[in-house]
């Protein structure tokens, strides 16, 4: 299946916005989500934050289907586009159809720690036990969201908005986002100890390795370690 | 719009396919997926965290309620996805200098798609056709990619030279020691955050030093707080 590569999943969700304006508000619902997700942008972190096994995720409204483009490189349209003689019509007819959505769509792409399984129903279940205020405010303008009221109903409803990958690369790790992050705050610390302690006697530089590892505690997830999306040291 | 979050970039790109060739992207993209051999160049692309690329045929954009328009299309559309990290510019171009022929076999049945020889009118094509970005989260922004794969090298390296840290006298510690780091030395380093982690750090900080100097400014209001 191309949403799992390894033990990183690729979920995938369009979700339609309901067309028309919020009452009282005179703002097109899809920009009323656009506005919640822009809201989450001034708060110290990203709400994202407390789901569990979140690598990398992200979310945009798709307003519509468009292309723009140059003349690409067939043979019709380098004659069409080079050529004077060529008639209007020709041209046209040679020219991409024009396409327009009829919803706009919520998108949200997560890249996120699902096991060799692909645990999605459980990644999906640890959003709305995290965070389900904020997916109730930006999912409840979307189009049969008014039926979720838990876990379970949030869970059938993204996956009916699921669309699959078709391939999904894996260039950094697939391990669990709380070995992730303890690997890169002993990559810092070890880093550090080891420029700090250059050049001392064999004893001296054993105490003060075992002073670290009491202090960093390798195998021990919980602490200490980087938090979840945290960008100062 | 948030296309940064610390050291990553999303970029999000539409483009249409002609739905009776769709078929022939996803053949080749499952070739690409059983043939992890046919992946090696981007593989060498270190630059990236995760990419994916989704094909949405014309009649299965998601419809969720009687009420919701059935969409009519033309064509199919092919969505990319991709965690990169440094720049726009910096990525793109490594796409077209390493695995030029790759990019054209995957987006080979978009319409209008320039080839990704010569860079301008690609850059142009991908210009074009992105879509930004408004709320990104990053798990770890202080990191890169070759951060997260080398960390987890540190960190195995570590807990393995750890098991017989007490063993043997401090002269073999101090040789042992040394070989740890000599093994290490392409892995290790300080991660410091970008100038800029993202827009929401920005202004978050932007606002945390504008209240401290105001109150510094006033030190009547600290009272009144």
């Amino acid at each position: 299946m191309g949403n799992i590569s390894g033990k990183a999943y690729a979920l995938t969700i369009l979700s339609p916005i309901k067309n028309g304006i919020v009452t009282g508000e005179e703002i097109a619902y899809a920009d009323k989500v656009r506005d919640l997700l822009q809201s989450w942008n001034l708060l110290p972190n990203s709400p994202m934050t407390q789901v569990p096994q979140t690598y990398l995720c992200r979310y945009f409204v798709l307003d519509d289907v468009y292309t723009e483009s140059l003349p690409g490189a067939s043979v019709l349209d380098t004659f069409a586009d080079l050529l004077p003689v060529v008639p209007d019509a020709v041209r046209r007819r040679i020219l991409p159809k024009e396409d327009h959505l009829k919803s706009r769509y919520l998108v949200f792409s997560s890249n996120f720690h699902g096991g060799p399984a692909g645990d999605v129903d459980g990644y999906l279940r640890g959003m709305w036990n995290a965070i389900s205020g904020q997916i109730k405010q930006v999912w409840g303008y979307c189009y049969g969201f008014d039926q979720v009221n838990d876990a379970a109903s949030f869970v059938g409803y993204m996956k009916k908005c699921q669309l699959p990958a078709t391939l999904f690369f894996v260039g950094a790790n697939d391990e669990p986002l709380p070995e992730q992050l303890k690997a890169l705050y002993l990559k810092q610390e070890f880093a550090r100890f080891a420029v700090e302690n250059q050049g001392l006697e064999a004893a001296v530089l054993r105490a003060n390795y075992h002073a670290f590892i009491t202090r960093v505690a390798p195998t021990n997830l919980s602490g200490p370690t980087w938090e979840p999306g945290q960008y100062r040291l | 719009m948030s296309n940064v979050a610390g050291k990553s970039y999303a970029m999000n790109v539409i483009t249409p396919v002609r739905s009776h060739l769709a078929w022939v992207n996803k053949v080749i993209f499952w070739t690409a997926l059983k043939l992890p051999s046919t992946l090696k160049g981007l593989i060498t692309l270190s630059l990236i965290h995760y990419a994916r690329w989704v094909i949405i045929g014309k009649h299965q954009f998601p419809h969720l309620a009687p009420e919701q328009p059935k969409e009519a299309l033309s064509y199919s559309y092919m969505l990319f996805f991709s965690n990169f990290n440094g720049s726009w510019d910096q990525y793109v171009d490594s796409f077209t200098f390493a695995i030029p022929s790759g990019l054209d076999m995957f987006w080979k049945w978009n319409i209008r798609y320039p080839k990704s020889v010569a860079l301008t009118p690609f850059h142009k094509y991908i210009q074009y056709n992105q879509i930004e970005t408004l709320h990104y989260y990053n798990g770890y922004p202080l990191a890169t990619s070759n951060d997260v794969k080398s960390a987890k090298t540190v960190k195995d390296a570590l807990i393995a030279f750890d098991q017989t840290a007490h063993e043997g006298t401090d002269a073999t510690f101090l040789k042992r020691y040394h070989t740890l780091l000599r093994g290490l030395q392409h892995d290790l380093g300080d991660m410091y955050p970008t100038p800029i982690v993202s827009m929401s750090a920005y202004q978050v900080e932007r606002r945390t030093r504008w209240h401290a100097s105001q109150l510094q400014a006033n030190p009547l209001k600290r009272g009144q707080q």
